[in-house]
């Protein structure tokens, strides 16, 4: 009787309480805090994400008199796909650049951020020198810069390096590691907020652990692998995805360009609705190669997290055992008592008859 | 009370979305309204008098307080000072111009009309673009009415610039910048190199390119025949014959590139000759000049430059180039046969278009703006008061007149004589004369194709350039003749294809079952 008690406590305790007025009067502030947000994302994303998406499905042209739509379903897209000798060409090579590209920025940050945050003079003059191309080099600048060949280190011979690796390399991927030494400078430009970044997460390391490690004969080669790395991996991550993001929406982006090409032209077949279809394409493109990045660096996890993780799924497992035997206890216990008020057990008297 | 407020936000939301959907419905129904005046006639108002000027406003505008935008890629000191004195002419009409750069014209101006915001005037250089999208109104109906229109450069009647070789009217030449060949006189003297006449031949053109060729000159640097920004093959499409109304031998129906394949060729053969001077910023140029940046137009030991018109005022007739011993005169671009040559003949120009657009609710008032910024004689006399004032400069400041000044397409006799005098001025008579024959040989404009084909900028962006022509027949690859057979087939489609997307039941619906017809087996022979 007494375990039945209990295990009615339990089955209240799980009851959900009702939040008082207090509780209620924050989630509404925090409504009211959000709704700037949802009202933004409502007009500026699902709004023009939603419209964009029905301007992939029609051939649009767009007159003084009014928007022209002529429902079309997937021939956008089959056009783009099957007929448009420019877009899968264009978008491949974007991929096998991006995917070049992104690991040399992101690194190139982070060396960049460790020897900021060592002990250096003139620390905020340098940060400034490596921040400051985010802001010169707008889409414009970084056109015209690129036109003079300010992109490229002059003494590299980027044709060499192509005719160096289109010898084993398919044609796409040849092109894109020509491509990233051709544009070398503008690739390292583009590394300015990822610096900012990382040198933010390095900053807040606790430096008592270093003095750890180095006390038990740590090496630098081993504290950044042990300790940095492991710290700042998350922020590894981010800049990656910001990484692919600015490149993607880059306006020295190619695609870019053949989108916007594609929004103007005067072709029938093409104008917003297949521009439209052609973002669509290159974003579930942009989104898999976030997703690549996500499952390559996510995958990879520590010792320790995952002995964490270990203990802590033993840790439950036993739990489960525990509360099992428990169970099986009470049932056992209940039979007994079932059982022993329908006199069919009898307790040892001592007589020698069991 | 996290259910609730889920709820709450998600309503919000959808409720957002479904009020904005209802606003994006976009009736566009711009063009609707119309002005008082829509009579289609243009009769002139009594006579007014601005700085000595006398213009003849037209009396059947609207009197009500109105606003027009010109949109435009034109210069825009110039424009605004042309758009003040509109203003003072019709005071119950504001102009609103608005200057776009051409690299971001196109789409600005689609932005604006996707906002409900279309400009009443807009110039127009990408044709396709602009009809693609109906920017365009017929203005046939003001353009017959109006006599001005009558005393144009003969080929905009003639060869219907701006019809689109069609029943209506939809552009209008607003800038016009006549065809030129420029000769530097010091340089053939120093050759002893006979100086052409008005009349030469395009062969005698490429004899002559050939004859100033002289690489290894006793003064140590070579001398070329020809200074390149414009291809050659572009002139002799046109040069070929009278029958041609446009690029790549376009009679008005159809192409043949036949004929552009051997005016594609003499360029090449020039090129690899070695009778074209190098261009800037090559290391060819850095070895012959001593200068990588150095142009070849500044060096005094090229011939013969295929230049753009308005390089005369705005280069070499600046001061910077007065000590570079240069004596550079025009002529027209020469034609093909004697016959043609011997007499006013066609020669590629670059006009620049424009046009009411469908937006307008005033397309009246909207065409008398529209004129008076390009071939009305009103309009040119005050654009030659802004040129003959110095004092008027750009934003560099420059005078306007050295500023891509155009010329007039107006026949008339005293917007002319004002305009040699404005341009001539300080040069000595001979100078003078010079360039007055010249302007009375230059006035059969034929403009890129672009501008006055339809289908043509889709056929050069999606066919033409795409499989880099020029660069194979250049490299000495391939001939010239052996792509004319294809590239006709898909000109001639493209152009048809296009004419039944813009002007057919789509489109405009101007084109009458005979027409539409014709187009339609153009497209099913091409295809």
């Amino acid at each position: 009787m007494a375990m039945s008690k209990e295990s009615k406590k339990e089955k209240k305790a799980k009851v959900k309480i009702k939040p008082g007025r207090l509780a209620r009067r924050e989630a509404i502030t925090g409504l009211i805090f959000v709704t700037p947000w949802i009202i933004g994302a409502a007009i500026f994303l699902i709004y023009t994400l939603g419209s964009s998406f029905w301007y992939g499905l029609n051939n649009i042209r767009i007159t003084p008199m009014g928007k022209n739509f002529n429902f079309v379903g997937l021939g956008n897209y089959t056009q783009i796909l099957l007929v448009d000798t420019d877009f899968t060409p264009q978008l491949s090579q974007y991929l096998f650049s991006t995917i070049i590209s992104v690991p040399v920025i992101v690194v190139f940050a982070l060396i960049i951020a460790i020897l900021l945050n060592g002990k250096i003079r003139c620390k905020g003059f340098f940060r400034l020198i490596f921040f400051l191309p985010v802001i010169v080099v707008s889409g414009p600048v970084m056109g015209m810069l690129a036109d003079q060949g300010a992109a490229t280190i002059s003494t590299i011979d980027t044709q060499a390096i192509g005719n160096a690796v289109s010898g084993f390399l398919p044609r796409s991927l040849a092109e894109s590691i020509t491509e990233l030494f051709g544009n070398m400078i503008t690739i390292l430009w583009y590394s300015g907020v990822q610096i900012l970044i990382f040198l933010s997460a390095l900053q807040k390391i606790d430096s008592s652990m270093y003095e750890a490690a180095q006390m038990d004969g740590g090496s630098g080669w081993e504290c950044f692998w042990k300790i940095t790395l492991p710290t700042i991996k998350p922020m590894i991550l981010l800049n990656v995805v910001y990484t692919v993001v600015f490149i993607s929406g880059n306006e020295q982006n190619a695609i870019i360009t053949l989108i916007q090409d594609s929004m103007f032209s005067g072709t029938k077949e093409k104008g917003y609705g297949y521009a439209s279809a052609m973002a669509w394409l290159y974003s579930l493109v942009v989104v898999l190669i976030v997703v690549l990045f996500a499952v390559l660096l996510m995958a990879r996890k520590d010792i320790y997290e995952r002995q964490v993780k270990r203990a802590r799924r033993e840790r439950k497992k036993e739990a489960r055992t525990v509360k099992r035997i428990e169970r099986r206890g009470i049932r056992n216990a209940r039979k007994i008592e079932k059982a022993r008020t329908k006199r069919k057990y009898k307790t040892y008297d001592g007589s020698g008859d069991y | 009370m996290k259910k609730r407020s889920r709820l709450l936000a998600l309503l919000l939301s959808a409720s957002m979305v479904a009020g904005l959907a209802g606003c994006g419905n976009d009736s566009g129904n711009a063009g609707d309204g119309g002005g008082d005046g829509n009579s289609g006639n243009t009769e002139r108002a009594q006579e007014v008098v601005i700085n000595g000027i006398t213009y003849h406003p037209a009396a059947d505008l609207t009197s009500d307080n109105i606003e027009l935008t010109y949109f435009h890629f034109d210069q825009d000191e110039t424009v605004k000072y042309l758009a003040d004195r509109f203003m003072e002419l019709y005071p119950n009409i504001k102009v609103n111009a608005v200057y776009e750069n051409v690299a971001t014209y196109n789409t600005t101006l689609n932005t604006l009309v996707s906002n409900g915001n279309a400009p009443d005037c807009i110039m127009y250089s990408d044709a396709d673009f602009a009809l693609s999208n109906m920017l365009l109104a017929d203005v046939f109906e003001y353009w017959n009415a109006d006599p001005e229109t009558q005393n144009l450069a003969d080929t905009v009647n003639s060869a219907g610039l701006g019809t689109f070789q069609t029943s209506g009217r939809f552009g209008v030449p607003v800038k016009f910048f006549p065809g030129v060949m420029y000769v530097d006189r010091n340089v053939l003297e120093t050759l002893n190199v006979d100086v052409p006449g008005m009349d030469w031949t395009w062969s005698e053109m490429i004899q002559l390119i050939k004859d100033c060729t002289v690489l290894d000159s006793p003064d140590g640097m070579a001398y070329y025949g020809l200074g390149v920004l414009n291809r050659l093959d572009s002139y002799y499409g046109i040069a070929a014959s009278q029958d041609i109304i446009g690029e790549f031998g376009y009679n008005g129906k159809t192409f043949d590139l036949s004929v552009w394949a051997v005016g594609e060729q003499d360029f090449a053969d020039l090129k690899l000759g070695g009778y074209v001077a190098p261009a800037v910023e090559t290391q060819e140029n850095e070895d012959w000049s001593g200068d990588w940046e150095k142009w070849f137009g500044s060096t005094g030991h090229v011939a013969m430059f295929s230049e753009a018109f308005w390089t005369y005022q705005g280069t070499w007739a600046t001061e910077a180039f007065n000590d570079l011993n240069l004596d550079v005169i025009p002529f027209v671009v020469p034609a093909v046969s004697e016959q043609d040559a011997g007499s006013d003949h066609h020669s590629i120009a670059t006009i620049d278009f424009g046009g009411v657009t469908t937006g307008s609710k005033y397309p009246r008032e909207a065409y008398e703006l529209l004129k008076f910024m390009s071939f009305g004689i009103d309009g040119w006399k005050t654009r030659l008061e802004a040129y003959n004032d110095e004092s008027i400069v750009n934003a560099s400041g420059l005078a306007l007149k050295y500023d891509v000044m155009p010329a007039p397409i107006t026949k008339d006799a005293e917007v002319w004589d004002s305009y040699i005098a404005m341009y001539t001025k300080g040069m000595d008579e001979e100078h003078v004369a010079h360039w007055k024959n010249y302007f009375a040989s230059c006035m059969q404009p034929i403009p890129f194709g672009w501008t006055s084909i339809a289908g043509y900028w889709n056929y050069c962006d999606e066919y033409f350039n795409k499989i880099g022509i020029h660069d194979k027949v250049d490299s000495g690859a391939s001939k010239a003749a052996d792509f004319a057979t294809e590239a006709t087939e898909k000109a001639n489609l493209y152009h048809a294809q296009a004419m039944i997307d813009y002007f057919g039941p789509g489109g405009y619906n101007v084109l009458s079952d005979e027409e539409l017809a014709a187009y339609e087996q153009q497209v099913a022979d091409n295809s």
